[in-house]
């Protein structure tokens, strides 16, 4: 036998002479190196054998099943919260109804958007002296007497002061009561 | 080799199967059979005793929650190293990526300033308890410098008792391929230990 066959029966056995082959060893006998090599082996064996086992901490056991318990209540939680807000499979009709009245829904809104971007200019609020656009919210109580002083008052503030930005106009956003 | 610690393996099929209709009691019993034997896999694969904990409990609870998936094609205790080994594998790379972790060889650190992790030694006396605990760090160091593929298959064959067979099946690799990582792994631990090795009062003729 070769030292590189007998070397790899070594590396198989952990340097362990009783395992070897009755070829291997006769060569380890005439052979100092690989004699040296099982050696090795064995003592390396030795070592990592030697590693204590580590235990897993105290109280483990309880931890996991906490978390277990905390994640099982997380999804209870979870499940009937999904449960209410998702409704029960509907029947195709229903189905098609909602998407019909979905649809509508949508030309509705796209129609008074297109009214609203066809209104004349957007107002200009005046704070502390100062133009800039803003968000102007009808209020809901608020009289036809009050709508009117508002509506012109935007429209002299047009006639005397041209706007800044035309560009920031249309962040102004409309609201309707 | 035994799987467990004491539980036989009708108790452990039984135990499963009730862990799996949601029993936590039954998986209770299940953790602590395998807990030790699973923290020190991790703990030798990743050699950090904090990450070692976080990795065996989310073994755990993946295991728990994977239990209604779990056919039984393989045993409970296979599917679990299973489990634990890709979670380790995870670590090991993501640390890779990242900054340097604790170990089980450095001091630990307290408000009073550091003071040694004590592992318990009955190795005879100061000289020889020195000698055994420089070793262990070597030899632990020599592990986690093996190329994490290698580390395993050590790990699982010469630290945890496992069958080739069954490191075959832990890794979902061919019997083949465990024999010659493992056979790396001897030559390559061989090689990083062969220094301390031969400092010993070794008596070789050369």
């Amino acid at each position: 036998m070769t030292c590189e066959e007998v070397r790899a029966e070594l590396v198989e056995c952990w340097g362990s002479t009783d395992q070897l082959s009755a070829g291997a060893m006769e060569h380890i006998e005439i052979c100092p190196e690989c004699r040296y090599e099982a050696l090795m082996l064995r003592e390396t064996h030795v070592m990592v054998r030697s590693l204590p086992q580590e235990r897993a901490p105290e109280g483990f056991t309880g931890r996991v099943l906490e978390w277990i318990g905390r994640e099982e209540a997380q999804r209870g939680w979870g499940a009937r919260l999904a449960g209410l807000l998702t409704p029960a499979r509907q029947p195709a009709w229903a189905r098609a109804a909602a998407v019909g009245t979905a649809l509508a829904l949508a030309a509705a809104g796209g129609a008074v958007w297109v009214n609203r971007a066809a209104e004349p200019h957007a107002p200009q609020q005046i704070v502390s002296g100062q133009v800039g656009t803003s968000s102007v919210a009808r209020p809901a109580a608020a009289g036809e007497a009050e709508l009117d002083e508002l509506l012109m008052r935007h429209q002299a503030m047009e006639l005397t002061q041209p706007l800044a930005d035309d560009a920031g106009v249309s962040l102004v956003v409309y609201t309707t009561n | 080799m035994a799987k467990g610690k004491q539980l036989s393996q009708p108790e452990i099929e039984r135990l499963v199967e009730r862990a799996r209709r949601g029993d936590r009691a039954a998986f209770g019993q299940l953790v602590d059979e395998y807990k030790d034997k699973i923290y020190n896999y991790v703990a030798r694969m990743l050699n950090d005793p904090y990450e070692a904990e976080d990795v065996t409990q989310e073994a755990f609870l993946r295991a728990y929650r994977s239990l209604p998936r779990f056919r039984g094609a393989s045993s409970f205790h296979t599917w679990l190293y299973r489990i634990a080994s890709n979670l380790a594998i995870d670590v090991v790379r993501k640390r890779k990526r990242q900054e340097p972790t604790y170990s089980l060889d450095e001091p630990l650190e307290s408000d009073d300033g550091e003071y040694e992790r004590e592992i318990p030694d009955d190795t005879g006396g100061p000289e020889a308890r020195t000698s055994t605990r420089e070793t262990r760090v070597a030899v632990r160091r020599a592990i986690m410098e093996l190329p994490e593929k290698l580390r395993d298959v050590m790990i699982l064959y010469e630290l945890q008792g496992e069958t080739y067979e069954d490191i075959a099946e832990i890794l979902d690799v061919p019997l083949g391929t465990v024999k010659s990582r493992l056979f790396n792994a001897r030559n390559r631990l061989k090689d990083s230990l062969q220094e301390l090795v031969e400092a010993g009062e070794l008596e070789v003729e050369r």
